[in-house]
């Protein structure tokens, strides 16, 4: 399988944005001072955005599980029907999205069908581009969500990717969001740790790098003494949401540790109010059944958990999350039990104040375009909505005139 | 604090990769205008401490069809020629007994940042390589005509794919905005007019072997710059190279890259006069005698490769040897800087952007990985009670602070720690 990693597409896609707006890294440290001191106001809508690099297959996922030519189009990677999870008549979910399923029955997800922009690039670095820039006629270098930053007062903690590489998707024209690398940070102890920290104290004679290169040791220590309780005790117990397949016992998936690490910091009250996450993995041109189950089910359990975290603080109501991948895949199976790159493809919106239930047309499976999905919603209606009705913003910064809105959040 | 400690210090980690033992001491003792034209002439062979083999990249060939058999032999072929070209770049680093070369062609290596991820292909960005170190202290003119028939750089930035019918602008605008002039300093129309100018190459994906295709080529006469001619990619480079912005651009780069990223280059810096001729090597050896060398406001942060390669130096040890290359390869990665890997065309970032909690528990990480695998023959020479002020001397240190020197003699009597703390201090992660 030709794994097409997170890094691969950041490190092609963000060219103008590093070399022009170095990523603002900061420190957990830094950010739970921020939620200490300024706390964002009770009230305040958060937007957590999840990005599945690779290209998700999105026939794989919400599954037109009555349509024969489903199963006729990729006999080798189509599941069996009554493994699979209904949402209604016509459409099922991945057998591993248990937890997904959940929350739908409880009316807080909306899924938006067969999205994409208008001619669909198959390249994974120019699709993903497309969308993270919202501008699919022509290259532009800032995000859709750094043009929205460009429109607020200045803070660093704004806007915060967790990872290491700032997603294009952030990049502003003239702020962008910052960066949270997450090391698994194994903080030294004992005498080495006293040798560290002494190591690691300001001189008089430091330069302004030498100092900040101390700074960056000594707050592997305050990360861990005073001001990070809230980091450092355990996820807030769930409170009503049904355990997934042992998916809320833990599996260490690294999209599973972003999002318990952005609860801790909603729950601490950072003042942020987007936030990035993502898994990558999902270009299955080969062997894709068991491997794209395997990621969806932790799409699934981490974004529950992340839910129930959330039902434990008193923010649950004010969180929305979005679900997207830079394209879809082939309705056709290939030759390896795979899928080649694709189209359109669905999004999930969850929260507690979405209106759960289907928006957008399924793209039919007679009528292909070479081969390929319709696209049948422009993510361009998905972002404005998102914008206007969990930003509470303009869509106009980022989006131009773009009139398109798809209405999946409840009326406030 | 002394000066003389301090150019000489920045000569060994700015111009080559650190002082091996005794190298620093020895210096001090030469006096700084001996140790500078020492260290910034090359020599015209280079040699290493140790013979170094050249690793076997050969051309793999088309990549096979997916699921079937021939697969498996393919990517192992791809994955131990990536892995044979890294390490054998890391130990020219190490191993050279001559540092400036190298030096130079990492330098030039994140200038014109190729990443092999795009490639896919071992032999094209071991070419590339190659024309890099060839070129690294010669004529920049020379050096650009080189990377336009680079296949590397033709496939990273989508040349192959730039015909007279639809010209691909990525070549020619980075050739102006990141390699040759720099940004703002010529307009749109000119990305336009200079894409055209470059169409009609093509690539051999498996080799970088590069042709032009007279077919696929616009010859028309363009308005580039102001200049209205039909341009070939040699009078191409003969005209944006003859230009005062590639002066003042290459030598803002040399700037950012050797003295300071942090502060502006002031208008004076001697760099740029020297490279009127487009002399590189006159470029350097003005910049190691420009006055900024004696100015400690200007600190320079190690890279995670030129941090990494010091550590080497100082503790005598041989990448390719070090268990195992895979280990290596995941502590590089962490700290966020691989060769042949770089994250865009930008190339890497630079100071504050490596100095984050997470890269400092790597780098202690990483330096104790390092230190367990070497012998500490030089430390273990130095009596105990000299050992922090000489460990400063060993590792190219112009002086511990009084903070480092208290943390130090807690490990008096251990060695692998008082290394440790060493190669993780502020004065060795930043040079002074």
């Amino acid at each position: 399988m030709d794994t097409i990693s997170r890094r691969k597409f950041l490190k092609l896609t963000t060219g103008a944005v590093a070399v022009g707006t170095a990523a603002n890294f900061l420190t957990l440290d830094e950010i739970a001072e921020a939620a200490i001191n300024r706390p964002l106001a009770a009230g305040t809508p958060i937007l957590v955005v999840v990005t599945l690099y690779g290209g998700n297959d999105g026939l794989n996922t919400v599954i037109p599980f009555k349509d024969p030519v489903y199963f006729s189009s990729r006999p080798s990677i189509s599941y069996a029907a009554e493994t699979m999870l209904p949402l209604d008549a016509e459409l099922a979910l991945n057998p591993s999205m248990g937890g997904m399923k959940s929350l739908w029955d409880q009316k807080k997800v909306a899924i938006i069908r067969g999205v994409g922009y208008p001619k669909p690039d198959h390249s994974h670095f120019s699709s993903m581009a497309k969308w993270q820039s919202a501008s699919p006629e022509k290259h532009i270098s800032s995000g859709w969500l750094g043009r929205w930053l460009d429109s607020q007062p200045e803070d660093p903690m704004l806007a915060i990717s967790l990872g290491s590489v700032l997603p294009p998707m952030l990049a502003g024209n003239r702020i962008s969001g910052s960066a949270l690398p997450l090391g698994g940070l194994v903080i030294p102890k004992g005498t080495f740790a006293a040798q560290c920290i002494q190591l690691s104290k300001p001189a008089r004679a430091d330069s302004k790098l030498m100092a900040a290169a101390a700074t960056s040791m000594r707050n592997l220590f305050s990360v861990s003494s005073s001001i990070q309780p809230v980091l450092k005790s355990p996820p807030p117990v769930a409170v009503d949401l049904p355990t997934v397949n042992g998916g809320n016992a833990g599996g260490d998936s690294n999209l599973s540790q972003q999002l318990d690490v952005v609860a801790k910091l909603i729950a601490a009250g950072s003042p942020t109010k987007v936030w990035s996450v993502s898994l990558g993995g999902f270009d299955t041109h080969a062997n894709e059944a068991n491997a794209q189950a395997t990621l969806l089910g932790v799409v699934s359990s981490g974004i529950t958990r992340f839910m129930s975290q959330l039902k434990s603080t008193t923010r649950s109501n004010d969180v929305t999350v979005v679900v997207y991948s830079e394209f879809g895949r082939r309705v056709k199976a290939n030759a390896s039990q795979g899928t080649d790159h694709g189209t359109s493809g669905p999004m999930f919106v969850i929260g507690e104040t979405v209106k759960g239930g289907f928006y957008g047309d399924q793209p039919s499976l007679s009528k292909l375009i070479d081969g390929d999905l319709a696209v049948t919603t422009d993510f361009r209606d998905v972002y404005a909505t998102i914008l206007e009705s969990v930003l509470k913003s303009p869509a106009e910064q980022s989006l131009g005139k773009w009139t398109g809105r798809t209405q999946f959040m409840k009326a406030v | 604090m002394n000066t003389k400690r301090l150019e000489t210090s920045r000569l060994f980690h700015r111009f080559g990769f650190g002082p091996r033992p005794g190298e620093y001491s020895q210096a001090l003792k030469d006096g700084v205008d001996a140790t500078r034209i020492r260290l910034t002439t090359a020599p015209a062979t280079q040699t290493t401490i140790s013979p170094i083999a050249l690793p076997e990249i050969t051309d793999l060939g088309k990549r096979p069809e997916p699921n079937t058999p021939e697969v498996v032999p393919f990517a192992i072929a791809m994955r131990t020629q990536e892995q044979q070209m890294g390490l054998w770049w890391l130990d020219m680093m190490a191993l050279s007994d001559h540092g400036l070369t190298e030096r130079m062609t990492w330098f030039w290596h994140g200038h014109w940042a190729t990443s092999i991820q795009k490639l896919n292909y071992p032999l094209p960005m071991f070419n590339q390589n190659k024309t890099l170190r060839a070129q690294s202290l010669g004529n920049f003119n020379t050096m650009v005509k080189a990377m336009l028939n680079d296949g590397a750089l033709q496939l990273w930035l989508d040349g192959q794919d730039s015909t007279a019918k639809a010209p691909n602008e990525n070549l020619g605008r980075e050739l102006m905005e990141l390699f040759v002039l720099g940004v703002n300093r010529y307009t749109e129309d000119d990305v336009k007019a200079i894409s055209r100018a470059l169409t009609g190459y093509q690539v051999v994906r498996s080799t970088g072997l590069v042709s032009i295709n007279q077919g696929r080529r616009d010859a028309n006469p363009v308005t580039l710059l102001g200049t209205t001619a039909s341009f070939t990619g040699d009078s191409l480079s003969d005209f944006l190279v003859a230009r005062d912005d590639c002066a003042t651009f290459i030598a803002e780069r040399l700037w950012y890259r050797f003295i300071s990223s942090t502060e502006p280059m002031p208008a004076t810096f001697s760099a740029k006069s020297a490279f009127a001729t487009r002399d590189i090597s006159a470029a350097i050896k003005a910049m190691a005698a420009d006055p900024s060398m004696q100015d400690l406001k200007y600190a320079l942060v190690k890279s995670p490769v030129e941090w990494f390669i010091s550590a080497c130096r100082a503790l005598e040890l041989t990448p390719s040897k070090l268990q195992t290359p895979t280990q290596l390869a995941s502590y590089l990665d962490k700290l966020g800087q691989v060769p042949f890997n770089p994250p865009n065309v930008g190339g890497w970032p630079a100071g504050e952007a490596w100095l984050s909690s997470a890269t400092a528990q790597y780098r202690l990480a990483f330096a104790a990985w390092l230190i367990k695998q070497s012998n500490l023959d030089f430390l273990n020479q130095i009596p105990r009670d000299s050992r922090v002020l000489k460990s400063a001397d060993w590792l190219g240190v112009p002086e511990w602070s009084a903070r480092t020197q208290s943390a130090l003699r807690t490990a008096l009597d251990d060695p692998t720690q008082f290394t440790l703390l060493a190669l993780c201090s502020p004065e060795y992660i930043v040079s002074a």
